[in-house]
């Protein structure tokens, strides 16, 4: 399996070729190959438990490779030590050593390194002035908020003037607020250093809103990689499809009735029949399930003649900008994602339109059609 | 319905009363408590009383039948003998050498040991650590004959290395800095390795500076248990230049014999400075009791 992520410049920065890792009997990656490029932001995105941070520390070079190599500017880094491989790496919990002010945290690794007392302080307030932390240089990290202790860490990596940061759910310490300015100020100082990036999340807006490609992982394996847009538009399996997008894609149970010049005919329970788009050679061969996203979904009348399901209304959630129903129908529970204002009661009955143009088909086997 | 409430209402009233009979059982006992512990305080602390109140009689008196409670005649002549008279000076410095070299050996092999064992993947480190585990259970006195005859092999009986030699076994603090640092997140490990730090400035950057509390109490208490010794010092040494405090009490008589009141003013003397060290650090005392007794403080 090998995928690749793009950017700008073009040029391969990191590269693992065919690794493995195991832990005794377990197989946490198996056979992955990834290529990101450099300057790219790239997010390694998945569920827990799908080796997404085994990845991010193998890359570091916290965990030996069972299998494979790790390549950084086309130099095999598989056996070289964390320190040597110029890169930094921002941990969940920070990792501030307590005992030291903001300004030996941020230069320790200059001062491990023998760097000159001046040096360090210089490189120190000059990443401090980046990060806006000139006025806590003197305080120690329980004296920070949990933002403040959020740059801290990176100052920390930004200090080593690495090739490549590596960040491990740095954000998710932090209260939703909070989260939502750092992702922006890291989003920033992306596009000012403009070093490459690998992110790793279980949140999949902080991946969509920060990376510029996406590795969605499931167990051990790259499920696809590519812009949050692709992956949003064109899930390559049902996996992606449902871990991508809030509220989650609705899947139907239904049978591939005919494809002809790459438009197939579904047949849905109740009856109905929809169209969707698919790639071409895919053969009319039984059950599929067809995907689509709350938000192509629409409410109509239960007697209209769009209306390719009816229900009724069990939970209205109103989030101010769109309405989220939850709809009970003869084909199971449906999502739906309306504007604010759209008026619908629980215990209504109302008719479901698909917008066929949305809607994804995938196959027995879990792969889109 | 209403009935219940109103047995809701009515309850407080009882246990209110309850409490209040309880709150004046809880007096009585706690009185009694008081004056037992009372009891018990004054019975430990008579025998020091006596000591220190023997210390300013005159030898005669001290050897009068019957109790005194006060000395007759004040004197600081046993002081004055024990100080001018005897090798105090050289005893205590011999003590100040022997147990601060014990402390500070101890604390920096201890916590590499401990270090090592805990953070590090080499060969045999189970080993270790079950040897360690294992040399915790046998009695230092046990192994006093053979320490004996090594360092007399070694020609270091009779010299400071040799009173501090085996005072060097000591695998309780391994144990303790092993615990300590296997609690430290991984994150700042690996934070700093990445930053390049080797396993010496691991160890004492990180570490033993998260630690601080833990190497105080144990340096504490480590001085405290070298400074007191009294077996190994007393069979390793029969110089009196070469002589501890705690030895050199044995050193306090004259040709009359025994002198109570001397020996008395000599421990005395001998047991001020660990009074001072115990006062001024009382709770690092206690952590450091509490954790050699394996409740982490």
């Amino acid at each position: 399996m090998s995928e690749s992520t793009k950017n700008g410049n073009g040029a391969p920065h990191v590269e693992l070729r065919r690794v493995t890792k195991r832990y005794g009997t377990v197989t946490a990656i198996s056979d992955l190959s990834l290529t990101v490029e450099k300057g790219s932001f790239t997010a390694l995105l998945g569920p827990s438990g799908c080796g997404k941070s085994t990845l991010l520390r193998m890359i570091a070079g916290l965990e030996e490779i069972t299998a494979g190599q790790c390549f950084i500017d086309s130099v095999d880094v598989t056996d070289v030590p964390p320190a040597q491989r110029r890169i930094a790496m921002v941990f969940q919990s920070y990792a501030l050593y307590p005992h030291m002010t903001v300004r030996q945290n941020i230069a320790f690794s200059l001062s491990v390194a023998g760097a000159p007392r001046k040096v360090q302080d210089e490189r120190a307030l000059e990443v401090a002035r980046i990060l806006q932390l000139e006025a806590y240089l003197d305080r120690r990290p329980a004296e920070l908020s949990g933002g403040q202790r959020q740059r801290v860490a990176i100052g920390r990596a930004l200090v080593r003037k690495p090739e490549v940061f590596l960040f491990d759910e740095p954000l998710s310490n932090l209260d939703a607020k909070l989260r939502v300015q750092m992702r922006l100020e890291l989003a920033k100082l992306h596009a000012d250093l403009r070093t490459t990036m690998i992110y790793v999340t279980h949140d999949q807006t902080e991946a969509m809103t920060l990376a510029d490609r996406i590795v969605v992982l499931d167990k051990g394996t790259i499920s696809q990689v590519g812009s949050p847009l692709e992956l949003y538009n064109h899930p390559a399996n049902k996996f992606v499809a449902a871990f991508i997008g809030s509220p989650s894609m609705n899947f139907l149970a239904a049978d591939l009735a005919a494809a002809i010049d790459g438009v197939a005919s579904v047949a849905l329970q109740g009856g109905r029949t929809a169209r969707a788009r698919v790639r071409t050679g895919a053969k009319a061969d039984g059950p599929v399930e067809l995907g689509v996203r709350p938000e192509h979904l629409a409410l109509v009348s239960p007697s209209d003649a769009t209306a390719a399901f009816t229900g009724a209304v069990v939970i209205v959630e109103r989030l101010g900008s769109a309405t989220i129903l939850y709809i009970d129908t003869p084909a199971g529970q449906l999502i739906v994602q309306g504007e604010g204002n759209l008026s619908a009661k629980p215990g209504e009955t109302v008719g479901l339109a698909l917008n066929e143009t949305n809607v994804h088909l995938f196959g027995p086997s879990g792969a889109a059609l | 319905m209403s009935a219940s409430v109103e047995t809701r209402l009515d309850a407080p009233a009882a246990p209110g009363s309850r409490r209040l009979a309880r709150m004046r059982h809880f007096d009585l006992v706690g009185l009694c408590v008081t004056l037992a512990t009372l009891a018990l305080a004054i019975l430990w602390a008579f025998p020091l009383y006596w000591g220190v109140v023997t210390t300013f009689k005159p030898e005669d008196e001290v050897v009068q039948p019957g109790v005194q409670l006060w000395p007759k005649d004040f004197t600081f002549e046993n002081y004055g003998h024990v100080l001018l008279q005897t090798k105090i000076g050289i005893w205590y410095l011999n003590s100040l050498i022997t147990s601060v070299a014990v402390t500070i050996i101890v604390l920096i092999m201890a916590a590499g040991a401990g270090y090592a064992i805990s953070q590090l993947e080499f060969p045999g480190r189970r080993f270790f650590w079950w040897m360690i585990l294992a040399s915790f259970m046998v009695p230092i006195p046990a192994l006093i004959v053979t320490h004996f005859l090594v360092l007399n092999q070694l020609n270091l009986i009779n010299t400071l290395a040799g009173v501090v030699g085996p005072q060097l076994i000591a695998p309780v603090t391994v144990i303790i800095y092993k615990q300590f640092f296997d609690s430290v997140p991984k994150d700042f490990r690996e934070a700093a390795v990445i930053d390049g730090a080797t396993d010496f400035q691991l160890l004492f950057r990180i570490y033993l500076p998260m630690n601080w509390g833990i190497t105080t109490a144990l340096a504490i208490i480590t001085f405290i248990g070298a400074w007191n010794l009294f077996l190994w010092p007393f069979i390793a040494v029969s110089s009196e230049d070469k002589m501890n405090i705690t030895v050199g009490i044995t050193q306090v008589h004259d040709a009359f014999g025994v002198q109570y009141a001397r020996d008395l003013a000599v421990a005395m003397l001998a047991a001020l400075p660990v009074a001072v060290v115990y006062l001024i650090f009382q709770r690092r005392v206690t952590q450091a009791i509490m954790l050699s007794a394996g409740i982490k403080g």
